[in-house]
């Protein structure tokens, strides 16, 4: 990766060193591998020190993001950390889950405006169904195991388990109606038919309907966790047992991680020419290990930011060397991963948490990207008073046109109730504005991981911090005024709300039809280069879910079509146009 | 235009033609209707006004029976709405009260024919009457109340004079707002030759004053075609005096110029062009090889889409519809054909005033759009019999068509706020069967035989245009962009321009932005150097990557 890019992460780093009093094994790869950094700490404090609330649990990030840094400078600025030893701890521990504790993402900010993910945010949902009770502690490594039909290619928890799987996979396929249209209309001619397709995602229920969807369409897929702690365990197995080569449980360590990426590449007789990656974690192991492989490759498919970005800088460095699908930036991805999505859950997660009313409620939305106009609208409708903060006169030209007042911070603080940062930017509420929020305001974040609240200025000793839900802290000044802090600054809509499977089967259906478009591009139409998803395949993407809401799509007569200039089938805009 | 520049040329040329026969049709028609109707002569103004010679006939003006104008030249391909020339007209004639002074006067020369000197001794002009000046430096000044973002510019860079030696030849619609733009391109050290760029919307008044300030105008209310490139000719060919920047509405100057005195371009710096068919002639040229100076689409820029498209059609569509036909919206069923901006627009504000809305569109993303924003996506035939109301915004043709009027319940109102004429097939209207009673102006309601009426607005022309107002405040827009635009081509270092459009950078598009928050009491908050820093950014923007979508 590149400097600027850990010049950004050091000086998150910096942020967090606070003094710490608490220092329970943690694992580093826990903060630098992924998002899953809430998870396990809270589990942490729960099992290994379950009276000690509300002090030990926020300090231990600060330690564990300290201890990645010397990691990272071995490194020489790469992303990928060394492993430490607590790491092994780390998935061992008897989990107790909270059903509102999501994990979030916090590797790097993109540059841009918008809300950065590390991963995608498909694996938040999962965490309610994962199924930790199995007793179990050997690796995965080390059995033996084989399905129903004697394959024994793959490394999974427990494949007695593929029946609960299932079943997930099951209720998953009832809410990703667009994956399975797709499914029937083109298994027909099998567009994928020759592809081998290696795959690095969340997996869960939904990743196992866009699996199947894909070896209904003809390829052949190997799979892997993109991430050590999101893997459903069951859906693995109902995989593993439907014939799919998948290397991954829950809690697996760096080294296991790595290990199971190997295997899925790395095998006689079979080299995959598609990847579909997320995070950026297969594309660099295979760039790394197996340069070769790129010969056969045809593409490329990434889903997150983060890997976008590495591929971009990959690209301007000269080094990639197949074609790359950037599926991150497509129309329909963003508008319901940002707007859509956070409109819901800005009421939903403030309501979880807080039980808070919104009404007459004076607020201020910091930032009016697409997820401040999606807060800023829906606190709107619930008769809130909203002032909006920006630092781009054009959305700050939204803001007033759409009827928000538009201040600085400080011109509201002292009277707004509720303050939501969304920003993608750090330090937006610092120490100086939380010192003159007025008693009960409520603080929470929607947008970049845990930057834009300085919530280590609030670690002072003259603050008492009283934990009264999950994800919900008073921290109390010396004058009895109480603050209301949600999530740890953290992201909110993640810590204390759901990603609806309908936007995951927006993101899957996204990539299957990449895949297909990568993999049936005639010779030349890619370079080596990354592309945005053609508008024709978004199109077809919003066209194939509406169907949901029962939607007439009207369609062009072919005077109308010819009067516009247009293809009847698509694409509609040109490449510009704003939607 | 220019012979043949391949296909795409081609096309654009027939579909441009078939949109102009379909208007001729419309304007017969419409000549037709008010014989039929009780005559009055502000209407047969308003009827005939495309007739030059007709121009002799005394004008009564009624406060809403303006003859607006409207734009049918040619269609962009993209779904955008397409405006042959900016909106920036249609605002004139809300001020057309001036006009009604203009014309009262019974002098019938022809302009070219005067010999006028303004105060100076200058006689560089060539404007109706050169005694109008004080009038108009009247519209000037109210002008420029409402379009404090450009006086705001001239404030902060007369001191620097950015246009110092800049030589501008311009051709835009001659109205109040424009004379504030063109005052300013003067005070930021510009010299300036201005000419109309459509032959009706000059605001002869403003025009008079602007000669009296010392700028070379040539423009007049109602110019024949020869009188319209008698004007660009005059603006361009002076002799000791050459532009080097080009300031143009609808292209038809760089196309002059471009056919004329190709040499002009090797000292010209650059074009600016505001109107969707320049812009896309200038994309043409561009492809053929033949633009040899550097160009900007003024015309795409972010706020100004916005507000052409999203933010003027939320608010005009309530007040087209109340002027003409004094409609309550609560309750009531509408059909929103087409979710681009205006679409999007239109169902915001009808929604907020609690009418049911449903949407018809083609772009599967634009109908997911609707879907989430709670708009049941329907086709327009499942509804067409219920609806109270049908709204077009497609930009297409032929999207309400007979078999649909047929159909529709009694009372039925039916508008455009899309492109032209084109989408609402009231050619078909217009068969014996079907009794047309003009109600107001601008209103008619079609009665088929069996006594159901439908409410047709502005003959299916644009309801904004028609029935309803431009506000100042979207033309400062406009005006500041094309300011800036000018400003960033002249001063721009030697190279960063080629031979190309350009899109206006979007530094320049935010500073737009920020010159007209103040209007909103607006406080901007600033970057720090430690945010700047961790986002990447400059302080100073610009604050998004250029594929953002806003």
């Amino acid at each position: 990766m590149s400097v600027q890019v850990v010049a950004g992460k050091m000086a998150e780093v910096e942020l967090k060193d606070v003094p710490t009093k608490d220092l329970s094994p943690i694992s580093p790869k826990s903060v630098e591998k992924e998002g899953i950094k809430t998870e396990p700490s809270s589990a942490v404090s729960a099992a290994a020190s379950p009276t000690a609330e509300p002090s030990p649990n926020p300090t231990k990030m600060p330690q564990a993001s300290a201890m990645k840094r010397p990691d990272q400078q071995q490194n020489g600025g790469e992303a990928f950390v060394n492993q430490d030893g607590t790491v092994a701890e780390a998935p061992r521990m008897k989990k107790i889950q909270f059903a509102d504790q999501k994990q979030e993402f916090n590797k790097r900010p993109s540059k841009i405006g918008r809300r950065s993910l590390s991963r995608s945010i498909s694996q938040s949902s999962t965490d309610s169904y994962s199924s930790d009770s199995s007793d179990d502690e050997t690796s995965p490594r080390d059995k033996q195991q084989k399905n129903s039909k004697g394959s024994a290619d793959f490394c999974i928890k427990n494949i007695k388990q593929a029946d609960f799987g299932r079943r997930e996979i099951e209720i998953a396929e009832q809410e990703m109606p667009a994956l399975m249209a797709l499914r029937k209309r083109a298994q027909g001619e099998k567009p994928l038919a020759g592809a081998k397709i290696v795959g690095c995602t969340h997996i869960t229920a939904q990743t196992a309907v866009l699996m199947e969807t894909l070896a209904a369409l003809g390829a052949q897929c190997r799979w892997a966790a993109c991430n050590i702690y999101s893997t459903q365990n069951e859906v693995a197995a109902a995989l593993a047992e439907g014939g799919f080569s998948v290397f991954a449980w829950k809690g697996e360590s760096e080294d296991d991680f790595w290990w199971c990426i190997d295997r899925c590449v790395n095998l006689e007789g079979w080299q995959p020419n598609m990847i579909l990656d997320d995070g950026g974690d297969l594309t660099h192991w295979i760039y790394k290990k197996y340069p070769n492989m790129f010969k056969k490759i045809k593409g490329i498919v990434e889903e997150s930011v983060t890997g976008v970005h590495r591929l971009y800088q990959l690209s301007k460095a000269g080094k990639l060397c197949v074609p790359a699908m950037n599926v991150n930036d497509s129309v329909t991805k963003q508008k319901f991963d940002n707007l859509y999505c956070c409109r819901e859950s800005i009421l939903d997660g403030l309501k979880r948490t807080t039980d808070v009313m919104f009404g007459g409620k004076q607020v201020v939305v910091c930032g009016y990207g697409e997820v401040g106009k999606g807060c800023s609208a829906a606190l709107k409708a619930m008769g809130s008073i909203v002032y909006v903060t920006e630092i781009d006169p054009i959305c700050a030209l939204q803001a007033c046109m759409d009827g928000f007042r538009l201040v600085k911070l400080s011109e509201v603080i002292r009277q707004v109730d509720i303050v939501i940062t969304c920003t993608g930017n750090k330090n937006v509420v610092v120490r100086e504005y939380l010192d003159r929020m007025k008693n009960g305001c409520i603080v929470c974040n929607m947008g970049h991981s845990n930057t834009e609240i300085d919530v280590a200025s609030l670690r002072t000793p003259e603050l008492t911090w009283e934990r009264v839900r999950s994800q919900v802290d008073h921290v109390i000044w010396p004058d009895g005024k109480r603050i209301v802090l949600l999530a740890e600054g953290r992201l909110l809509n993640l810590s204390c709300s759901t990603v609806p499977t309908f936007v995951l089967s927006i993101t899957a259906t996204t990539q299957a039809l990449a895949l297909i478009e990568l993999y049936n591009a005639p010779e030349g139409r890619y370079k080596q280069d990354v592309y945005l998803l053609p508008k024709k395949m978004d199109e077809y993407v919003a066209s194939l879910h509406l169907p949901t809401f029962d939607a007439h799509l009207t369609e062009l007569t072919d005077e109308q079509a010819k009067y516009l200039g247009l293809n009847k089938n698509g694409p509609f805009k040109p490449n510009y146009y704003r939607y």
